[in-house]
């Protein structure tokens, strides 16, 4: 650790980061990020990849965290090692056809992550979905809803931002909006089932 | 009859807690009694709880890019280029308030020779030592076997001929195992031959010798044997390594004298296309062989030799040059082995120029030339019946 940084104990790190800690989840992705780095690059991977794979993890983690469904039946860096493997293996079966066995240098304990992966990656689809349906849906809506759902702006900004008469005209045209979004994102959903 | 959209409206009031009591239990009401409308705010939160949950992925992907730069930047001296390119690319699309990082771009072909270092570096190194490893065997085998070829003899093609026993005895070996076989009687003793052989004749009547220098070269000790197989033990008394020259006397104390030399010794030179012929001990016989004069001087043009048209072999060394009228006019030394019958013989004013500084200087026994030619006006076959007496093998022991 050093630099006067202080040093977490597992738990520590789960209650920092259900209180949106920016400083814990930093140190904790610090921490862990040599030995998935060093796992990838040793399964031909590159620096890239390894930090792809990582950040994903660390993603998961950190969204299970804050629902506060997780249950860490073991280490933290257990927990990411395990996620972080299965992210890599899926990678490498896209990439390559080399479905062999990798080189393993932490214990692989069932540690519950593989059950949390199929719903992370649930969930993945379902955010990609909505991205493609936020593309199609064209100007000015996308700017309005990622203004007001992404980006937590009250209506009366973006109605000073897109030149509204009111704020009910803007809050109209956001629900149009919402609307059409509706219709692509369930459309698109259903088709990716 | 309501839009979606005013559906919405009130579905996010509804969510929001912003509706009045009455309006919210009326619309429960009509929520339970109407499975359309209920479906209608279900896809409503899942939209929603969508659009929020992207929203904060985008966040969360946003600090994770953010760490991950800090800590990259952290490491900065063992900074890979191509990583501060992309997390530049990415600060920038995120807007997140970073410097922009000069970069440096790397093109797809260089990153994939890269990736293929990467992984085969072992590979290719153990490679390469193998190709390294291989190449300097292969050139030092290649030496080792060309001067194991070369023998010490010879360089830049002149070959010296004193004649390597040990070789030649090995070679008759087989033959003469298959003869004691026929010949139940195994010989009596058997004799060292010795490792090298050379030709020497008589220089005077009283016991020196003269042979080649290079035939007795590091010799220990010295055996002086003649056509009737009586040996002497002889000693060196002087050697001229420049002229390839060695004056030997013989210590054995029953050694009573060679009787007067049939030949003279030829004070100037001879002339050119002279017939002149020599006498040797190549193999255990003593050979004749004749030839011209062919040039007066030597290899690489050493005025000290003569060039001889004699095909001479290893033994012959050390053996006289004689001319049609008997005087001695030069004693064999070696050949060149590119040139067709090119034979050197040290000149025989050289050798009479070293006799006179040795008794000058008085060391040893005095040395009585013969005066007078005894072989002049007579054939060859009757020359070398009065000479064969007074050419000898010398065997050189190391």
């Amino acid at each position: 650790m050093g630099k006067g940084q202080p040093s977490y104990t597992d738990e520590e790190f789960v209650a920092a980061i259900r209180r949106d800690d920016d400083r814990a989840l930093a140190q904790l992705y610090r921490l862990h990020f040599p030995m998935i780095s060093h796992y990838v690059l040793q399964n031909s991977g590159t620096d890239d990849e390894a930090k792809d794979v990582y950040q994903e993890g660390v993603m998961v983690f950190y969204e299970k965290v804050r629902d506060g469904s997780l249950e860490l039946s073991c280490q933290i860096k257990t927990y990411l090692y395990a996620v972080c493997r299965r992210l890599w293996l899926k990678r490498l079966a896209e990439k390559t056809r080399f479905g062999g066995r990798l080189d393993d240098h932490e214990p692989f304990l069932e540690t519950g992550a593989e059950a949390d992966l199929e719903r992370a990656e649930e969930k993945e689809r379902q955010l990609g979905t909505m991205a493609q349906s936020l593309d199609l849906i064209g100007e000015p809506c996308r700017s309005l809803l990622e203004g007001f759902y992404l980006l937590d702006k009250s209506m009366q900004q973006l109605t000073d931002e897109f030149g509204y008469t009111n704020a009910d005209n803007a809050k109209n045209q956001k629900y149009k909006c919402l609307v059409r979004l509706k219709k692509l994102f369930f459309n698109q959903y259903q088709e990716s089932n | 009859m309501k839009t979606e959209a005013d559906y919405y409206a009130l579905f996010e009031a509804y969510r929001a807690g912003g509706l009045a009591d009455a309006d919210r239990t009326t619309l429960e009401h009509r929520l339970a009694a109407d499975p359309a409308l209920a479906q209608r705010l279900q896809e409503f939160e899942e939209l929603t709880g969508t659009l929020t949950a992207y929203g904060r992925r985008q966040a969360l992907r946003q600090r994770l890019a953010a760490i991950h730069a800090d800590m990259v930047a952290e490491q900065a001296p063992r900074l890979d280029l191509a990583k501060v390119a992309e997390q530049d690319e990415r600060g920038e699309q995120f807007a997140s308030g970073q410097a922009p990082r000069p970069m440096l771009r790397i093109s797809r072909t260089e990153q994939k020779l890269r990736a293929f270092w990467q992984g085969h570096r072992a590979t290719m190194m153990v490679a390469a030592a193998v190709a390294v490893l291989a190449v300097f065997t292969t050139l030092l085998g290649l030496e080792m076997y060309r001067t194991s070829q070369q023998s010490t003899s010879s360089r830049n093609g002149y070959t010296m001929l004193r004649r390597e026993v040990e070789r030649i005895k090995r070679d008759q070996r087989s033959m003469n195992r298959a003869i004691t076989q026929i010949d139940a009687a195994a010989p009596a003793e058997r004799l060292n031959p010795g490792k090298f052989s050379g030709t020497g004749f008589a220089l005077t009547a009283d016991g020196y010798l003269v042979t080649s220098y290079h035939v007795i070269q590091g010799a220990d000790s010295l055996l002086i044997e003649n056509r009737a197989r009586q040996r002497f033990r002889a000693e060196p008394v002087f050697t001229d390594v420049a002229h390839d020259l060695a004056i030997l006397q013989i210590t054995d104390k029953d050694f009573t004298g060679f009787g007067r030399l049939p030949y003279a010794f030829k004070r100037g030179q001879s002339e050119l296309g002279e017939k002149v012929y020599t006498l040797g001990y190549p193999r255990e016989d003593l050979v004749f062989n004749d030839g011209s004069l062919s040039a007066r001087s030597g290899f690489e043009g050493d005025t000290g030799f003569y060039q001889v048209s004699i095909p001479v072999n290893p033994g012959n060394s050390g053996g006289p040059l004689l001319d049609d009228r008997g005087n001695l006019i030069g004693v064999v030394s070696g050949r060149q082995m590119d040139v067709q019958s090119a034979a050197f013989a040290t000149k025989s004013s050289y050798l009479m120029r070293l006799v006179d500084s040795l008794s000058a200087a008085g060391a040893g026994k005095p040395y009585n030339l013969p005066r007078y030619n005894q072989l002049g006006g007579t054939t060859r076959p009757q020359q070398i019946r009065k000479l064969q007496d007074y050419v000898f093998v010398v065997k050189v022991y190391e």
